[in-house]
């Protein structure tokens, strides 16, 4: 790698971080939101560093969540929910800097773990994918979308609906074979169709304000001042093992679809509780219940890298919107990203061990900050957030019409939370939707319209049993949960 | 009427609306055997039949379960305080091509506080001016977003 990049890359890591542990820090702003806020203000950036300075804001994000879950018991992100029990009971003994520091050495040693795996798989995965033709890619897609399956845990039925409405807005645009103009209603702005960040920011970010709008009865919380106090030799010891615990569970489970890091922090504790000789004080400020989650969510946000490198396919939301950064800058995710960019995956590979470092030191220097911000009125963070959304959509095409997109998106990703709908499935469906539908035309094109080539490909054959498995599974779990509470309430 | 039941009556309608416009996609000679309205037709009968399922699903247990009030009396539904918010938005997107980014930003930031916490204090009009000029400094000056710059640029 040259010095120049290297100069580009590790500020970008820096940034990314401080704005990761930032967003963390305050409660309701996920690591995804955090991420889409950024995304406007890298389109003009290099690409690697652009995609290094998301990827460190996603590591920094789940490092700041725990700040306000060990210092004000609200979790800022999901994934801190587990680090509030221990951490939050080791505050009241007066061991917040103590529970901060084994929070982010633990996710430092998570990162890195992580960054291992990631580096090991990507390259592999993707190398098999290099033999791909329409079929598979077509194939691909569809197994992308069957990741929906297990996304829509409370109702199969509207994540698959979600996915359709996603597949419906990647037709708006003009059509990939023909060339025809479709649902643009002769306005020029929409003959590209609506980019997947519009849809992002508008359904995380804008949906997320307006939910939060609609809110009544915030109170304000003022975390009390602390300092990080890094573990000594005994605790290192102690908290060895649960870190190991995290870290592999945080690796399977950054890899699979909707794993993330709300699951893989919870497994990852109950498994530390389950091999710990201290069993009894789990729950009551124990170093390990703060170790395991933290190492496991660290790991997921590297290792939520292997699918979309490999493969182009995101796991869950937060790699959803790595996924539009990539392609805010003309990058491919996936198979040829490693052939085509080979400069841009190992600068991120770098760009993620500088990230993981960075968090070490911008961890301790950002957490005064933190709590300041932690502790400021509601309304003045909802405002300068609004102001960055409008802000940022703009930079992008200096386009109003395009701010008034990613509104229209905030309205329908209030809608979708309002109707208990999962916001994941319409992303994937804008993200995967093109490609699902120019592979599916140019594969019958090619075999003359026979529909029995996407059987005759022995990878798009493979991947279509995969994704067929995947669904029947899902709906079979759907329906023996369904079956289960009708027999409860008829037994009440 | 259930949340289920109205995403799925939401949803049957998107179908229909959908199916109509991509019925009305004209045929290319360059035309696959797919052609333009292909899949858009086949998303929206998916999309149909799904919302049919919800709506049959939602119809069928909603006997079952106790019905709930939707709001406390006498308070605000969130919808109004949502609605509100976009109309901040949508003022913003009408007025910053004439007062210009660094006014109009300024004016959200200080509509938004008022809004959510319903009092306007010194201290949030000094919050909302001085975040107005750092917006300014981040996007204008150090990114070099060309944001719209209002009437004031002829006046100067």
């Amino acid at each position: 790698m040259d010095p120049a990049t290297l100069l580009a890359i590790v500020p970008a890591a820096f940034g990314g971080v401080i704005w990761g542990i930032v967003g963390g820090a305050l409660p309701g702003i996920s690591p995804s939101i955090t991420m889409a806020l950024l995304l406007p203000l890298t389109y003009g950036m290099d690409p690697t560093a652009a995609i290094v300075m998301l990827a460190g804001t996603y590591v920094g994000a789940e490092y700041g969540g725990s700040i306000p879950a060990i210092l004000i018991r609200t979790p800022g992100t999901n994934a801190a929910a587990a680090t509030v029990v221990d951490g939050y009971a080791m505050k009241e003994q007066g061991r917040a800097g103590e529970a901060l520091g084994i929070s982010l050495y633990s996710g430092f040693i998570g990162g890195l773990f992580g960054l291992g795996v990631v580096v090991l798989l990507a390259e592999p995965l993707s190398t098999v994918a290099l033999a791909f033709t329409p079929q598979a890619y077509f194939a691909l897609g569809v197994l992308g979308l069957s990741v929906i399956a297990s996304l829509a845990r409370e109702s199969l039925l509207k994540g698959l609906m979600a996915g359709v409405l996603g597949l419906m807005i990647a037709t708006i645009g003009t059509d990939p074979v023909t060339g025809l103009n479709r649902f643009t209603f002769g306005s020029a702005e929409l003959l590209s169709g609506i980019p997947p960040l519009l849809v992002m920011v508008g359904l995380f970010a804008v949906g997320e304000l307006l939910a939060q709008s609609g809110e009544t009865g915030w109170g304000q919380t003022v975390a009390e001042r602390a300092r990080i106090r890094f573990p000594g030799p005994a605790v290192w010891r102690r908290i060895a093992l649960p870190q190991a615990i995290g870290s592999v569970i945080g690796a399977f489970e950054g890899m699979m679809p909707g794993g993330g890091g709300a699951v893989s922090s919870f497994l990852a504790y109950n498994e530390a509780r389950r091999w710990s000789r201290r069993k009894d004080e789990f729950g009551r400020g124990s170093p390990e219940g703060i170790a395991a989650p933290e190492a496991a969510n660290n790991t997921v946000a590297c290792t939520s890298l292997v699918p979309i490198l490999g493969l182009g396919i995101p796991s869950s939301n937060s790699s959803a919107v790595l996924l539009g950064g990539f392609l805010l800058h003309g990058l491919i995710p996936g198979p040829m990203l490693f052939v085509s960019h080979s400069d841009v995956v190992t600068g991120l590979f770098a760009g993620l061990l500088a990230a993981n470092i960075a968090m070490v030191a911008v961890g301790y220097v950002m957490l005064g900050p933190c709590i300041w911000l932690v502790s400021r009125p509601r309304p003045y963070l909802m405002a300068f957030i609004y102001a960055l959304v409008v802000s940022g959509v703009y930079a992008i095409e200096t386009s109003l019409f395009q701010v008034a997109v990613a509104l229209a998106f905030g309205v329908v990703g209030y809608a979708l939370r309002y109707f208990d709908v999962p916001l994941l499935p319409m992303v994937l469906g804008v993200i995967l939707g093109f490609m699902v539908e120019s592979n599916y035309r140019r594969a019958l094109v090619l075999s003359g319209g026979d529909h029995l080539t996407f059987l005759q490909d022995p990878v798009s054959a493979g991947f279509l049993i995969v994704a067929a498995l995947f669904l029947l599974g899902s709906a079979a779990r759907h329906l023996s949960r369904a079956s289960r509470r009708l027999h409860e309430g008829a037994a009440v | 009427m259930n949340r289920d039941l109205a995403f799925g009556l939401l949803g049957a309608a998107l179908a229909a609306g959908y199916y109509r416009l991509a019925a009305s996609i004209p045929q290319s000679a360059l035309a696959d055997g797919v052609g333009p309205r292909g899949l858009p037709i086949a998303y929206a009968v998916v999309l149909l039949g799904l919302s049919l399922i919800l709506i049959g699903r939602s119809v069928r247990t909603r006997n079952r379960e106790p019905r709930t009030r939707n709001a406390e009396p006498g308070s605000q539904h969130p919808a109004v305080r949502v609605v509100g918010m976009l109309a901040i938005g949508a003022a913003y997107i009408a007025l910053v091509p004439w007062l210009g980014y660094v006014v109009t930003v300024a004016g959200l930031l200080l509509a938004v506080t008022w809004y959510l916490s319903g009092v306007v204090t010194r201290t949030i009009v000094l919050v909302a001016a001085s975040g107005a000029v750092v917006f300014w400094l981040l996007f204008v000056r150090l990114l070099g977003i060309p944001h719209p710059p209002g009437f004031w640029a002829r006046l100067f």
